[in-house]
């Protein structure tokens, strides 16, 4: 009765945690003002793969650098192409795409 | 006769700041589009300019510029922006081409088009801006060049300051103003604060400083 009752709340446990999301990097030249950029985010956040509980609707812009970090949804797979078609659509150069691992390490990107 | 000249000479005035971009910086993304307010205050006399701006591809806009003077519309005026930006890592610029054209919705309005050609580059750190504009028989340069000392990527805010060089040359006068702007940001919300002081004037009757703020959003 024990292990039962133990068991179930583990299958409990386990469908109610938070699925993680994954990290992509992208490089995207021109980034040099948040505020003329934050239509990279609008784009990209309407994009389906996206967690949008992460960052700024699932975007975070770093202008120092020409970075933006996109959470992917852990059912889902990032498409690169719309990825770049919302970056171009909001006006900047995407160039290229780096996965995040759990230790921050970045890892040129392949689909 | 003075006072006509006067009047004449600050219709004028109205429409040769109309030249100058509705929010050069922003909406350059596809679909995007912005609203802002403008009041400016010089030579005793105060204007407010009511602006949009629709973006419908990162290439090609659309303005509006309607100025309100001593409780009177005067005449809306449309431009095209059309864009060509270059990206290149840390670095973005773009080459502006802007024919614009009033209409008379004032009473006794005129009809009047105009040209601007304009270039604008930014870096994280830095921002200029140059505009070379035609307006009937005015001709003026403007020049931005300033600094983006602060921002803050996770609330998307900061501060632009810019010094502000402003040149015009008609056949009603001349004259160089020049002072500073600051432009603040906070997420989709800009506001610009500018003073500029008279340090060349012939034949325009023009005296005492500009000062103008303004307000905007884009979506």
């Amino acid at each position: 009765m024990i292990l039962r009752k133990s068991l179930f709340a583990l299958v409990v446990a386990l469908s109610a945690a938070p699925v993680v999301a994954q990290d992509y990097v992208v490089t995207v030249h021109g980034i040099v003002c948040s505020f003329c950029a934050q239509g990279v985010v609008k784009k990209v956040s309407k994009l389906p793969f996206v967690d949008r509980s992460a960052y700024t609707n699932g975007v975070k812009v770093e202008i120092e650098n020409q970075k933006v970090t996109v959470a992917v949804r852990e059912d889902s797979a990032l498409d690169t192409l719309s990825l770049f078609a919302a970056i171009e659509s909001g006006g900047y150069s995407p160039i290229e795409v780096w996965k995040v691992s759990e230790t921050g390490e970045l890892t040129a990107y392949q689909p | 006769m003075r006072a006509v000249a006067r009047a004449l000479l600050l219709l004028l005035s109205s429409q040769v700041v109309a030249h100058q971009p509705v929010m050069d910086m922003a909406p350059r993304w596809e679909g995007g589009y912005g609203i802002q307010t403008r009041v400016e205050r010089f030579d005793s006399r105060t204007t407010t300019w009511l602006e949009g701006v629709y973006t419908l591809r990162p290439s090609t806009r659309v303005t509006f510029k309607l100025p309100y003077v001593d409780d009177e519309l005067r005449n809306v005026i449309i431009g095209v922006p059309l864009k060509k930006y270059t990206n290149r890592g840390a670095f973005t610029s773009n080459w502006s081409v802007t024919p614009s054209v009033q209409f008379p919705t004032a009473d006794e309005g005129e009809w009047d088009v105009g040209l601007s050609i304009s270039y604008s580059a930014s870096t994280p750190s830095s921002y200029k801006l140059y505009d070379l504009y035609v307006w009937n028989d005015r001709v003026g340069l403007d020049i931005n060049v300033g600094i983006h000392p602060v921002h803050n990527n996770s609330t998307n805010s900061g501060l632009f300051a810019i010094w502000d060089v402003s040149m015009l040359a008609s056949s009603d006068g001349d004259r160089v103003q020049t002072g500073p702007v600051l432009m603040f940001y906070w997420q989709n919300v800009m506001a610009r604060l500018e003073y500029k002081a008279l340090v060349y004037e012939r034949d325009s009757n023009w005296s005492g400083g500009y000062f103008g703020f303004g307000i905007g959003a884009v979506f």
